[in-house]
């Protein structure tokens, strides 16, 4: 007992000494060396301030994480480090194995806005059209950004409608590129599985040129080669081909560069720029699959198709802000992004066209342009600083079709057509459409007294397509006692429909829960067989948000932040049913599936949850500093259907039981000198997925990721490190006997699987300054 | 085993240093009176060593850290001024932020006083001022423009210049 008092007493004495600290008593060397707070410009047009001070919750990833972590995605950075972001790794999944989904708080991906240097990033071109987590969904393709340029990521998690326009509704992600004063560096790793495949080679380079008057140019040059996983399980098909098909994750090459510039005169206007350009070249495979054309085999042990992405990705945005006279500052920029997705499908036939088909096609392309022009102005007064603008936005949708060999049934009415493993988009699937959307916005920061302060946002927004939308947020922050600030927001939101939801139409064929082979195609609303169906035009989501909490920070050192919200959603556009097509609907409309789907305004959704978080830093009489960050988040999501195509269980369970309602990041550092150590701890909470009509769970696991550097000298470094470094594996399909999916089928994992199924990851690192 | 775990605690705990994320704010306040340590003024005040803020807006910050300091081995005296014509006898000019005048206009002015100018405005060192603080991460960082100091008549030790970035004006 005195020893517990002793202990509760010293860590309370030396809290209570941190706060009265005199850091005029410390040399300047000292003082030189000590990191400041962290500053997020997130969440307000106000200008940057203390994420604990913020009146919504915002947390922050900075590089020194990043840079201790050995991950070499974006993706893979958000998945480790924040509690109730998740991304799993699919595979046989088609386009989505190319482009990883990710969700904030199990909502859907394209409920999430992202940004650069506060600028919107354009969504890729791909829909995720398959029984993923973030089926039905484009959003930002996280991997085309350079994680070396990256000075840190801001997460602010509430609704942002009213502030930034359509899709931030569960969240936003600001990525703030490194600016002036950072040291050129480079660094390589090399890593593999420590079942000896997955092997990884990164590369990345960074230069930083300054500029007259504190401008630079930053260049960040990054390559990542990845090498394919195999955790195929046993292939029990009659007549099963002998070779495998590949399951884990994909094989890809990926080259990024982004350019960040600010140039300013002398008179202080300030020109700003910045440029990023991603080239991915990734394969995965479908399932494997016999040839069908007996009497003169393409393929006489059957073959695996591969499904080939070449993903061309870029955004460029240029601006400029000063000041007038009467101190309002102004900024008008130009954001132009483009992605463009491009199937190819090797190794794999057409069986419609027998011995005479090719193996490799060209399967056409999904491209997806946005261009944003912002004019904002802001002024401070003493106790109200006042932010408004306008925004024009531009986006084009368009599909190309593949080779006709890609899709082609070549007559055929009994055999599927279009090539194996993913089938080519046809000229009936080609559309090229834009809309244009103007915006209106007003942000009010206004002290109402030294402890209160009140937030007032709205935004008036028009699309072409689908109309109007206005939204408005208010928030409030209230500072009871100097250690304790209090915090409540409510706002709504909206999302426009995607053009790529609006647009898409595909056929494909797939293996189906009784193991047969389904043509199925995907049609716009607009199409004949949609409206058949029951398809009608779509909407916008609506949302409601509401977040309520607060920080408390008895020292410097220690922070702790509790905050519950409840996000609600209506006319969540879904993907219907595969609906069954009729031959009478088959002739009548000329297409060739067996079943249709098209996108509806199907159900409302309910988020609710809490996020806890405690940050401590732990400093030693050595010198050496010790970092805590505990992040619990739980999150709790159910589903009402609004429309009878699309109630289903298998979506239901997806979307309330699909990704862990828990999930804890315990993230440590400790830095002496010449060594650092990060060990990451997390844990994933358990979660389920629908098959043959029957609900699998899956546990709950725990990871840990570790990382230890040590500086040769002062300009270069070393580290040893791993992810999920104890080489944990979910579970398999508990009792489900499929040949596809199943405990001993060709898929033995979830594809929902928060930390994928590929295992340990180790590497070597070796970075240097200059 | 669990005794002896408790006591590396307690071990551990007691040796707390007391360094912790600062604010951006009390850094630059701070910085300014240890960089006035390895500077000698050509013309200085009697009897106090005199602060001036220009357009403050760092609330009492500079009153706190500076509360019962000296500098030179005088007290330390914080001003507070909104219009750069009330400048007066001054030690360091901190230039917190522009309303009526240009900083070109704000620098003329002090210009030729032996004012040691001081600001976190983007460019500061390159455009006239002597000091300028910025920070890369969230580390504080310092320039100082040499031609400035040296026109101004400062003596600046060889142990801060190995510390800060020396700029030179632009013209």
């Amino acid at each position: 007992m005195k020893l517990k008092i002793t202990l509760l007493s010293s860590l309370l004495f030396s809290l209570v000494l941190s706060a009265e600290e005199d850091i005029y008593k410390k040399s300047m060397e000292d003082i030189l060396s000590m990191e400041s707070e962290i500053k997020v410009n997130l969440g307000s047009r106000d200008g940057a301030r203390n994420y604990l001070h913020s009146n919504t919750p915002i947390d922050v990833i900075t590089y020194k994480q990043i840079d201790n972590s050995g991950l070499t995605s974006l993706t893979d950075v958000l998945r480790y480090f924040v509690a109730g972001f998740n991304a799993p790794e699919t595979s046989v999944a088609d386009g989505t194995d190319h482009v990883r989904a990710f969700t904030l708080r199990g909502m859907s991906p394209d409920q999430v806005l992202v940004l650069v240097n506060g600028k919107r990033v354009h969504t890729s071109a791909l829909l995720h059209v398959n029984g993923t987590i973030g089926r039905g969904s484009s959003h930002v393709d996280l991997d085309t950004i350079a994680l070396r340029s990256i000075e840190r990521i801001e997460i602010m998690r509430d609704g942002a409608s009213a502030q930034y326009g359509s899709d931030a509704i569960s969240g936003v992600i600001n990525i703030i590129l490194k600016g002036m004063g950072h040291k050129s560096s480079t660094a390589v790793q090399y890593g593999k599985r420590s079942s000896g495949d997955g092997e990884k080679i990164y590369a990345d380079a960074f230069v930083s040129t300054p500029l007259k008057y504190d401008g630079f140019v930053n260049l960040t040059m990054e390559a990542v080669g990845v090498d394919s996983t195999q955790r195929v399980g046993p292939d029990n098909r009659d007549n099963a081909p002998s070779i495998q098909t590949r399951v884990g994750q994909a094989k890809s090459k990926n080259y990024k560069m982004v350019v960040n510039a600010d140039i300013l005169n002398k008179n202080s206007l300030n020109i700003y720029s910045n440029a990023m350009l991603n080239y991915r070249d990734s394969e995965a495979s479908a399932f494997s699959r016999e040839d069908t054309n007996l009497s003169k085999p393409l393929y006489s042990n059957g073959f695996l198709p591969i499904i080939n992405a070449n993903i061309l990705d870029y955004t460029f945005v240029v601006g400029a802000k000063g000041k007038l006279s009467g101190g309002t500052t102004w900024d008008l920029s130009n954001s132009y992004g483009a992605n463009y997705f491009h199937y190819y499908v090797k190794d794999s036939m057409n069986y419609t066209l027998g011995a005479a088909s090719p193996t490799s096609f060209d399967n056409g392309s999904l491209n997806f342009i946005q261009n944003t022009t912002n004019l904002d102005f802001r002024k401070k007064t003493s106790s109200l600083n006042f932010a408004g603008g306008l925004e024009f936005r531009y986006e084009n949708y368009s599909i190309q079709a593949g080779d006709e060999e890609s899709y082609t049934s070549n007559g055929s009415t009994t055999t599927v057509g279009g090539s194996q493993g993913f089938a080519g988009f046809t000229p009936e699937n080609e559309v090229d459409e834009s809309r244009t959307s103007v915006a209106l916005y007003i942000d009010s920061n206004i002290e109402l007294s030294e402890k209160l302060k009140l937030e007032i946002l709205a935004r008036y927004e028009e699309y072409s397509d689908f109309g109007e939308s206005t939204n408005a947020k208010l928030a409030l922050s209230y500072r009871a006692i100097p250690e304790l600030l209090l915090r409540v927001s409510g706002s709504t939101g909206f999302r426009a429909p995607s053009l790529a939801q609006a647009n898409y139409s595909q056929s494909s064929s797939f293996v189906d829960d009784n193991n047969t082979l389904v043509s199925q195609g995907t049609f716009t609303v607009e199409h004949g067989l949609a409206k058949e169906l029951g398809a009608t035009d779509l909407k916008s989501e609506r949302s409601k948000n509401f977040s309520m909490g607060g920080v408390y920070q008895p020292s410097k050192q220690l922070s702790f932040m509790l905050d519950i919200f409840y996000i609600e959603v209506n006319d969540r556009i879904m993907l219907t049913n595969e609906l069954d097509v009729s031959d009478a609907m088959r002739t009548k409309y000329n297409v060739n599936v067996q079943q249709a789907r098209y996108f509806t305004n199907a159900a409302s959704t309910q988020t609710s949850g809490v996020d806890f978080k405690i940050d401590y830093r732990h400093i030693l009489s050595n010198n050496s500093k010790l970092d805590f960050n505990l992040w619990f988040n739980y999150t709790d999501n159910t589903i009402n259907y609004s429309d009878a195509s699309t109630d289903n269980e298998l979506e239901q369970v997806r979307v309330e039981e699909g990704q862990p309602s828990n999930s804890l990041r315990f993230l440590t550092n400790y830095e002496l000198s010449r060594v650092n150590i990060a060990l990451n701890l997390s844990r994933f909470g358990e979660y389920s997925q629908m098959r043959e009509n029957k609900v699998y769970k899956f546990d709950a696991a725990y990871t840990a990721d570790l990382d230890i550097s040590y500086k040769i000298t002062r300009a270069t470094k070393v580290a040893i490190g791993g992810t999920n470094i104890f080489d944990e594996i979910p579970n398999k399909w508990d009792g489900l006997s499929g040949d596809y999916y199943g405990e001993n089928g060709i898929k033995p994992y979830s594809r929902y699987s928060p930390f994928g199924y590929s295992g340990a990851y180790y590497y070597l690192r070796a970075s240097m300054e200059f | 085993m669990f005794k002896l775990l408790q006591y590396l605690l307690i071990l551990i705990l007691l040796h707390i240093s007391l360094e912790a994320y600062e604010s951006e704010d009390k850094l630059k306040t701070v910085i300014v009176g240890k960089v006035a340590k390895y500077i000698s003024w050509r013309k200085r005040s009697e009897d106090s060593f005199v602060i001036t803020v220009l357009n403050n807006k760092y609330g009492t910050l500079f009153d706190e850290v500076y509360f019962d300091k000296s500098i030179k081995s005088k007290p330390v005296v914080i001003r507070y001024i909104d219009n750069i014509a009330n400048l007066g006898d001054t030690d360091i000019l901190y230039i917190a932020e522009l309303e009526e005048l240009s900083l070109d206009e704000v620098l003329d002015i002090s210009k030729n006083k032996n004012i040691l100018t001081v600001s976190d405005m983007r460019g500061f060192a390159q455009k006239g001022g002597t000091l300028q603080l910025y920070f890369v991460g969230q580390k504080l960082k310092l320039k100082m423009n040499i031609d400035v100091l040296q026109d101004e008549g400062f003596h600046i030790e060889r142990t801060l210049l190995k510390i800060v970035e020396v700029v030179e004006e632009e013209e």
